[in-house]
């Protein structure tokens, strides 16, 4: 079982700029992690705008894209996150981390504040 | 062509309401109707943070104060001209307490196209850091565009009076608020600070230490020395991330404030059993 999970869920515009599969893929590389990415879009068209009606549904089912990074070295998985937050900014809602298991939750959030504003 | 004022002072015929009429007086000469609102003759009860306005538009829970009387006559003017004393750094209280009710009017970001401008009278030069960011938040809360700012340095009660350049500042202001209206263009008229988008001269620095961001729009930009001078850029592509921006506001409402409904039910069980603990402690 890996020790560290986490799961970052960016909302459409919480990311900082495009989150691209070869630059998830390279950071895994780099840092000896796993890093899988899922992108969910439930937002149409109207009145100019991308929109959606969010209030009485799911987190996991809202449009959002999840990256999910996991791995046993707790530096390692502390740097990748770390590079993450510093390309994407941290996701920033209080459930942005929702499916991420404790003690990779732990560092995820630690490292919110740098990155994130505060 | 209406024009508003909306004045943060308590004291009557003080600097803030003449500085704000002598402005109202300019918009006249251009042909506007003006109307003056000094906020604290009305009751603005505190925000209750229920949360009601976030998730419905239009629904306030307070019902019994003068708030929606004060949206209603920001809705009807055309124009707006924010006055308030700078007492301690900030704006006054009753500003503070306005913001605090605007996020009812969230959900209408970008969708009002008025200009506004803000007076603030002060007594000390380098205590009045905070004066522009709140001003933004108000305006920009409340859909208006900032098109000029003016901070008059003066102590006294109506002392403003002696000082015929400050009032000829007013009046100009007002002029340019009804000549703005009227030509439908808002282009930004006072000094232009470092943040594009709010014209103010804060920046906020990150704990990562590389990155600042403008404290009231949220945009990031990156500082520098050029040639012995701080310089803060911000990336044409940062700028989009303007939180009052219509889309960017959207997003907030709803991907941020609508979907905290089903972490909040989820987490219901959890906090039932963790919350007696406070409300037995120290009860009203």
């Amino acid at each position: 079982m890996t020790d560290y999970v986490v799961k970052l869920r960016y909302y459409p515009g919480d990311a900082l700029e495009e989150i691209k599969e070869r630059n998830l893929k390279s950071l895994a590389l780099k840092y000896g992690v796993q890093i899988s990415y899922e992108k969910i879009e439930n937002r149409q068209m109207k009145q100019g705008l991308l929109m959606e009606n969010t209030l009485d549904k799911r987190i996991e089912d809202i449009s959002q894209e999840v990256i999910t990074v996991s791995g046993d070295r707790e530096k390692k998985f502390a740097d990748c996150i770390r590079a993450l937050y510093k390309r994407y900014r941290c996701p920033r809602t209080v459930y942005s981390l929702l499916g991420s298991n404790e003690a990779g939750e732990k560092i995820a959030k630690s490292l919110m504040n740098i990155h994130g504003g505060w | 062509m209406k024009i508003l004022a909306l004045n943060g002072s308590f004291r009557k015929n003080g600097n803030t309401e003449i500085l704000l009429k002598q402005a109202l007086m300019g918009a006249e000469s251009e042909g506007a109707q003006v109307e003056i609102l000094r906020l604290t003759d009305y009751k603005i009860s505190p925000c209750r943070g229920c949360g009601l306005c976030l998730f419905r538009e239009n629904v306030c829970q307070v019902k019994d104060d003068d708030v929606s009387l004060i949206f209603s006559k920001v809705k009807e003017c055309d124009g707006v001209i924010l006055g308030s004393p700078c007492y301690f750094l900030e704006l006054t209280a009753v500003i503070k307490q306005l913001i605090d009710r605007c996020w009812i009017l969230g959900h209408q970001i970008g969708k009002i196209k008025k200009p506004a401008t803000v007076i603030v009278p002060y007594a000390t030069r380098g205590w009045i850091p905070y004066i522009a960011a709140q001003s933004n938040i108000l305006l920009n809360v409340m859909g208006l565009t900032k098109i000029n700012e003016a901070a008059i340095c003066v102590q006294g009660i109506s002392e403003v009076v002696l000082d015929q350049e400050a009032l000829d500042v007013a009046y100009r202001m007002g002029r340019e608020i009804a000549v703005a209206i009227r030509k439908k263009d808002f282009t930004y008229m006072g000094e232009e600070g470092v943040c594009p988008s709010c014209h103010d001269w804060l920046v906020r620095i990150l704990k990562d230490r590389e990155t600042v961001e403008c404290p009231t729009c949220g945009v990031r930009g990156k500082l520098s020395m050029v040639n012995g001078k701080i310089r803060v850029k911000f990336e044409k592509k940062a700028l989009k991330d303007n939180r009052f921006d219509p889309e960017v506001s959207y997003n907030h409402f709803t991907y941020h404030i609508a979907p905290s409904k089903d972490y909040f039910l989820r987490t219901k069980e959890e906090r039932k059993s963790k919350f007696p603990k406070y409300q037995e402690y120290l009860p009203d």
